[in-house]
């Protein structure tokens, strides 16, 4: 896998970024996250948020960008794109969160926008197949979160770092078709985890 | 999720083929005929699309956390403060006059690498009795660790480590003298092997081991995590401070 320097602060391109997001380049993300929080947290600190909240909100921002830009849902034109895509989604966010606050009597319209901008940006399923999907996939999560560790880490190899069953199976120090069926195990126990009501 | 029957290892990875889209030809064609014609067997594949995306969020998620911890370092002057522009300039002066002293080193050091200073010490090492012939390499570099010397024990262990298959001895003790020797990527790069090791016989060091390595790289998840699986004293020590 191709990695980037960031370490000369060299601007990256579009297919660069691109191709970083969808590869999950540690390098680039945690780059991109680093070089972007201050004015985030600049932004809520100024209106009226905490620390804490500048995290969420720039954590729900940054899992959009993250998200959106796998999707194609997003297309960064350059660098600055992507630091004006994470503010903008970050502080409509925190917007959202001030209004919910402030007008909880209007809140029940507010739910109702919300919604129809969330069916715009995902898939052109029903908003109740909507729901259905995303608790899904929470409980996913949390079951790949409480499974253990080794599994995690292979699992984690294989689909977030995208290396190859060869690279996994030399760090492991095993064959192939030995940390292929390993893999298959681990799954295996993530979804009777995750199946579990 | 609705699909709670068991899928075969060649089933879930042709279904992995398909969702990466590296089925083609008359596979890709069958693969599609079944998914419009068999209602359970569609749910079980995006029951299989639902984990591959939980594995990445999650991950993704967890990785945040560690980004997040990495800023604390930077520190970040509250923004919603106005300074007076008087004591900007007197930290300004300190910071130049701490740096002309040589001070800033005492300064720089994260909580985390405090914690980390005040609990690393390498592994004892193992005994090297006269006579030792049947590993005479391994424990030649031995000594060179037993010294203080890492960096003579690791080239002579790493080329001990391409000839010979490396085993769970070899890649524990790599790991302790890389992180010895300030090098903790590398450290949890053997340290981890270890720990995926079915052989447990180092299961305990390792796991101590490695979360010190990720406590000196700044990731108190993973610290906190690899910390918890050794049943060693100072690890639930490390964690108690650690979760204070």
């Amino acid at each position: 896998m191709r990695k980037h320097d960031f370490t000369t602060n060299q601007r990256l391109s579009d297919t660069d970024i691109v191709t970083a997001i969808k590869t999950n380049d540690e390098t680039v993300l945690k780059s991109l996250y680093l070089e972007n929080y201050s004015k985030i947290e600049f932004l809520i600190l100024k209106n009226n948020g905490t620390k804490d909240h500048a995290k969420d909100i720039y954590q729900e921002a940054f899992l959009t960008l993250w998200k959106n830009t796998k999707e194609g849902k997003f297309i960064p034109q350059d660098q600055t794109s992507v630091n004006g895509y994470l503010y903008t989604v970050a502080k409509n966010k925190w917007m959202d969160y001030l209004r919910s606050n402030k007008y909880k009597k209007t809140k029940l319209v507010e739910d109702e926008r919300q919604l129809e901008i969330h069916q715009d940006s995902f898939f052109s399923t029903s908003i109740d197949d909507k729901i259905e999907n995303e608790r899904l996939l929470d409980k996913a999560m949390d079951a790949f979160k409480n499974l253990g560790l080794p599994c995690k880490n292979l699992l984690m190899k294989f689909y977030f770092e995208k290396k190859s069953m060869r690279e996994i199976a030399e760090e492991l120090e095993l064959d192939e078709a030995s940390t292929r069926n390993k893999k298959y195990r681990c799954m295996e126990k993530l979804r009777e985890l995750a199946l579990k009501s | 999720m609705n699909s709670n029957h068991n899928i075969s290892q060649e089933q879930l990875e042709a279904i992995e083929r398909y969702l990466n889209k590296q089925m083609t030809g008359d596979e890709l064609a069958a693969f599609e005929t079944k998914l419009q014609e068999n209602e359970a067997f569609k749910t079980m594949v995006e029951d299989v699309k639902t984990i591959f995306s939980a594995i990445e969020t999650q991950t993704m998620k967890e990785k945040m956390d560690g980004f997040h911890e990495a800023l604390k370092d930077t520190s970040v002057i509250p923004l919603h403060t106005k300074q007076r522009p008087f004591r900007k300039y007197m930290i300004a002066a300190c910071v130049v006059a701490l740096l002309g002293l040589g001070y800033v080193s005492l300064f720089g050091k994260s909580a985390n690498e405090k914690l980390y200073a005040n609990y690393f010490t390498p592994d004892p090492g193992l005994p090297t009795t006269m006579g030792t012939t049947t590993n005479f390499d391994f424990y030649d570099a031995m000594v060179n660790y037993k010294q203080g010397d890492y960096k003579t024990a690791i080239t002579k262990w790493e080329s001990l480590a391409q000839t010979a298959k490396a085993n769970d001895t070899l890649n524990y003790f790599l790991g302790v003298a890389h992180l010895a020797n300030n090098e903790e990527q590398l450290a949890i790069n053997y340290l981890s092997k270890v720990t995926f090791s079915e052989i447990k016989a180092f299961d305990k060091e390792a796991h101590y081991y490695l979360g010190l390595a990720y406590l000196k790289a700044n990731d108190t998840k993973l610290a906190k995590e690899n910390l918890s699986y050794s049943s060693y004293e100072q690890s639930q020590s490390i964690l108690s401070q650690l979760n204070d």
